[in-house]
């Protein structure tokens, strides 16, 4: 059972969905919330993404609590901001590992470690970005303006996915605006938002970037599951062949 | 905030334009063109399309762009995100509202 990583410290897992094909038994390790919300996805690409991400996540955080994935009990903590009832998921416990999970495309990322993490992966879009520059922190969005194309789309995802992890790491989400604090202007190492940010080191074709809470800085991640690694023992069901 | 007003033909033509520019837009920022032909009716934020929080960003900083609608301003009207139906009609109200459809 791997230990829950030392403060600066997290445990990463990468799971390319592709081959992956949750059968009835692995779906059944999910909760009714879970279950309520595969169900309400309009396209199957979306509701399989889902349903492997959870899955997975299950299967990962069983390996580190000694709690069958179907056992697992995720709680919302409550948001920082507003105390609204979708705050950062985690499980309860005072000396449970956090956790964050994070899936884009055929991507999926599991984070985990002792204190508050988030994490965000994402496709590189393909399509123009600027617009987005109005939602950032306007010294954030002064940097932008002054990057050529295309630096400047490349520094966006950049941006978005430090951002996004920040926001999973307090609890707050997106709903709250991306503007209040500065993710890629400020001087270099400083916290954002409360937060050690980094980039992480992610498929070909996505970004990703992670927050730590508070000042320990981000010293070592450690990938326990690669993108390229298959043989992940965690989806039983499903296998083409028979 | 009601509705589309009485006798509003022209208006529910612009509503399925705006429509139609969002599915475009859609389709755009997730790089799916299956979006194009999502019914009215469709959810948007949750379930449905359930679009996740870059693509529900670049939806609303691109109607913003073109129509020059915040629909995540100060006043977020949820009720206006649930489907595409009702930002459509969300985004018609306000550009009537400022006299023009440009």
């Amino acid at each position: 059972m791997p230990a829950v990583p030392p403060p600066g410290c997290a445990d990463l897992c990468w799971f390319d969905i592709r081959p992956i094909r949750p059968g009835p038994a692995d779906l059944a390790e999910l909760d009714q919330a879970e279950r309520a919300k595969a169900a309400a996805f309009a396209f199957a690409a979306d509701r399989h993404r889902y349903q492997a991400a959870h899955v997975l996540l299950r299967r990962v955080l069983s390996g580190y609590v000694g709690v069958p994935p179907a056992e697992l009990v995720v709680l919302r903590v409550p948001c920082p901001q507003c105390g609204g009832p979708d705050g950062r998921p985690a499980l309860p416990g005072a000396g449970s590992p956090h956790f964050s999970l994070a899936h884009s495309g055929d991507a999926v990322l599991v984070a985990i470690a002792g204190q508050p993490v988030g994490v965000d992966v994402e496709q590189e879009p393909q399509g123009c970005m600027c617009s987005m520059t109005s939602a950032m922190h306007p010294s954030d969005a002064a940097a932008m303006a002054a990057l050529p194309e295309p630096e400047r789309h490349e520094a966006i995802i950049r941006w978005w996915v430090r951002a996004e992890a920040v926001l999973k790491c307090t609890g707050e989400g997106i709903a709250h605006g991306l503007d209040c604090f500065p993710v890629i202007s400020g001087p270099a190492g400083a916290l954002v938002h409360g937060c050690s940010v980094d980039s992480v080191t992610a498929p070909p074709g996505y970004r990703a970037a992670i927050a730590l809470a508070g000042d320990t800085g981000i010293t070592r991640l450690t990938v326990r599951a690669a993108w390229d690694d298959r043989t992940w023992p965690v989806i039983t069901t499903g296998s083409p062949s028979h | 905030m009601s509705a589309a007003p009485d006798g509003a033909g022209p208006a529910d033509a612009a509503v399925t334009m705006i429509a139609d520019e969002v599915r475009h837009i859609l389709a755009e920022v997730t790089g799916r063109p299956e979006m194009l032909g999502i019914p009215p009716e469709m959810p948007l934020f949750g379930q449905g399309v359930a679009l996740d929080s870059l693509t529900g960003t670049l939806l609303l900083r691109e109607i913003r762009r073109r129509f020059d609608v915040d629909v995540a301003g100060e006043d977020l009207n949820l009720d206006a995100l649930a489907t595409l139906g009702t930002l459509a009609a969300f985004v018609g109200e306000q550009v009537v509202g400022d006299g023009g459809a440009g």
